[in-house]
């Protein structure tokens, strides 16, 4: 099916589930100010449900802003694709959103393309798919009440692990410098944190300046500490979404420091990929009695 | 007007960095900046930098004092700030209001700040003629002068003339700067300026502070802020946004006192000391950036907070667009 069919299909759906009242919102996408931005929107009218698009740049995961409506009565249908769909289990995983609350309209996805390059191009030129799409091997929802249209074929089997390969291959100065250099751009807009579905404690550390764990200034150093601690802090948990490389405006490769993660649970605690069921419990949230590590 | 052939550009940026530090806008591993100047550096002349130019008068971390608690005493020591003379190139206009937005605030009459200050001081200022406009810059709807820096400002307009600059020295410091340099520029009279491309993105703002005024609760704040992620993108990039925060950085005895950038879109922003946030959501939030920008401040300072300069609509993530935000505001009807 066409992007323009799926479209057609998407208001057609979100008008019939608020008509008929099984939802009193929608969560989807709509067209931004440039070609190349497509930006959430949150319909309660079946009149403004034409609105809603389904493009290139459909990029947004909406699943987190289910932590908006956590304590509201409303039903929230909402548009999700493979990667969002991952992160909807991460949160169900963590018992921050409610099923029964919800109502999942799956769109298998070809994949999003390249925004930062688009801005140097025109509208209509050809334009590769965005790096996490080129890697993305669960473009089909994982959990949904319908589809939209049939499934597509996953873009990879396996993870592709050669640009962290490339890192670790480094020198260990080397690799300080490369991340020095990364780091030191970075500004301290916490919107890589604010986007990630992985994030979703009550009080960030990062947001308790007085406490002394970190300090507000922004330099190489304090930087890394929080690039570090967010990436640690989401081991295990993280649904490669790439919301977070996405949205730094500073261009930071934060998705390297994220499967570099991944490797190691994958090494350590055998194959694992967040989110993709709610059964079981993620490598890093639960403990064995015969774990190797003597002080568990 | 002194004429620069283009191809000497690098030899005049050097010559000046005899000087003194030269500070032009270029790429820096992946982010576009205003960074020292090095012999045969790529700039970047054909847009503006990602990050703006108000880091170099307002860094994101200054240090203000030191002190050292031990016992019951407190010795405060002031920084050692050895600042010498600097030249800012090739700062747009848009750019360049936005300094003289940061002057009203920092150099106000009632008061001074001195750390400011000084930057200012020693700053001498290139601006830069816009050569290019991009789809995202308004910046003639908020009261920027295309064809004339704002001289409050700016020490030098530079016009790009294609294969030759022109530099226009609009006080003493200005020109005495061009003189480092004046074996490499000619004299020339009745320079044909390009015209200044149009800009793409215009908007009616005339009476907008007052329209404003009456929105405070208008249900225009409901319908678009669901999706801000509440960061610091906008506010930072921002060339005229200047809420700071104070800290304490401490080692043992030893204290530092700094100032940091803080934003209004941060939920941390606006906590009183007893836990009591008035500013309760994004709603709120966004409220306060966008009045701020739009009404408070033009009510004090007869000036928009907001240059248009574009960095918000391209760079928020979630494309909230302070320029759809005042052509919904104009088109409806008194709310
Ligand atoms: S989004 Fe980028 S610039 Fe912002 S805090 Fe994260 S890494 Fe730093
Ligand atoms: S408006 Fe955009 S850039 Fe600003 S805080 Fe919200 S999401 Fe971040
Ligand atoms: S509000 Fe946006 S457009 Fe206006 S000056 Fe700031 S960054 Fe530029
Ligand atoms: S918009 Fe917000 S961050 Fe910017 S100057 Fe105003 S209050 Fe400060």
């Amino acid at each position: 099916m066409n992007q323009e069919a799926i479209q057609t299909k998407m208001r057609q759906r979100a008008k019939e589930l608020l008509n008929s009242g099984a939802v009193t919102m929608v969560l989807g996408w709509e067209a931004g100010t440039f070609w190349y931005q497509s930006t959430p929107i949150l319909i309660r009218q079946a009149e403004d449900a034409d609105k809603l698009v389904w493009n290139d740049f459909c990029q947004n995961n909406l699943s987190k802003y289910l932590l908006d409506f956590r304590f509201t009565n409303e039903k929230i249908a909402l548009f999700l694709k493979g990667c969002d769909s991952r992160a909807f289990n991460r949160l169900l995983q963590d018992k921050q959103i409610e099923r029964e609350k919800t109502y999942i309209i799956g769109i298998p996805c070809e994949g999003m393309k390249d925004h930062r390059l688009a801005q140097s191009k025109n509208e209509g030129d050809d334009l590769p798919l965005a790096k996490i799409c080129q890697s993305c091997r669960y473009p089909n929802p994982v959990i949904y009440d319908e589809l939209l249209t049939e499934e597509v074929t996953p873009r990879q089997k396996i993870v592709d692990f050669s640009d962290v390969e490339a890192i670790e291959q480094m020198s260990a100065d080397e690799r300080y410098e490369f991340w020095q250099k990364e780091h030191t751009k970075c500004i301290r807009c916490y919107a890589c944190r604010n986007v990630c579905p992985a994030c979703n404690c009550r009080k960030c550390i990062f947001d308790q300046a007085t406490s002394g764990w970190n300090s507000k200034d922004v330099n190489a150093s304090e930087n890394q500490f929080y690039a570090m601690t967010r990436a640690i802090h989401i081991a295990g948990r993280c649904i490669e979404c790439g919301q977070c490389e996405y949205v730094c405006p500073a261009n930071i490769p934060i998705m390297l420091m994220n499967k570099k993660l991944i490797k190691d649970i994958d090494l350590l605690f055998g194959d694992y990929d967040a989110g993709l069921s709610i059964e079981g419990q993620p490598p890093l949230g639960h403990f064995e009695k015969d774990d190797p590590e003597e002080f568990m | 007007m002194q004429i620069l052939e283009k191809s000497k550009l690098d030899d005049f940026l050097q010559m000046l960095a005899k000087h003194q530090p030269v500070i032009v806008p270029t790429d820096v591993d992946g982010l576009s900046q205003y960074a020292p100047y090095q012999a045969q550096m790529t700039l970047l002349l054909d847009g503006k930098p990602t990050v703006s130019p108000k880091g170099i008068f307002l860094p994101q971390t200054e240090a203000i004092y030191r002190f050292k608690a031990q016992g019951k005493n407190l010795l405060i020591a002031e920084m050692e700030n050895q600042q010498t003379p600097q030249v800012l190139f090739f700062v747009r206009h848009c750019d360049v209001q936005g300094i003289v937005c940061l002057d009203k605030v920092f150099m106000s009459p009632e008061y001074t700040d001195q750390q400011y200050a000084k930057k200012r001081e020693i700053t001498t200022i290139f601006a830069l003629r816009c050569n290019g406009s991009k789809e995202s810059c308004f910046c003639t709807s908020m009261g920027v002068d295309p064809e004339k820096a704002n001289p409050a400002a700016a020490d030098v307009e530079v016009y790009d003339l294609g294969d030759q600059f022109a530099f226009e020295a609009l006080n003493e410091r200005g020109e005495k700067v061009l003189s480092q340099a004046a074996e490499l520029l000619s004299n020339q009279d009745n320079v044909i300026l390009p015209p200044v491309p149009e800009r793409k993105l215009q908007l009616k703002t005339e009476g907008l502070p007052e329209k404003l005024s009456t929105t405070f609760d208008a249900p225009i704040w409901n319908d678009f802020m669901f999706k801000c992620l509440g960061c610091g993108t906008c506010t930072y990039l921002c060339p005229t946004c200047h809420c700071f925060d104070i800290n304490n950085k401490l080692r043992g005895e030893d204290g530092l006192k700094l100032r940091t950038w803080d934003s209004c879109m941060f939920d941390e922003y606006t906590l009183m000391a007893g836990g009591h946030q008035p500013r309760t959501g994004k709603k709120e939030r966004i409220r306060n950036r966008f009045l701020h920008k739009l009404q408070y401040f033009y009510e004090k300072h007869q000036m928009f907070l907001c240059v248009g300069c574009g960095r918000c609509l391209t760079k928020c993530p979630m494309n909230i667009d302070i320029s759809k935000f005042v052509q919904q505001v104009m088109k409806e009807e008194s709310r």
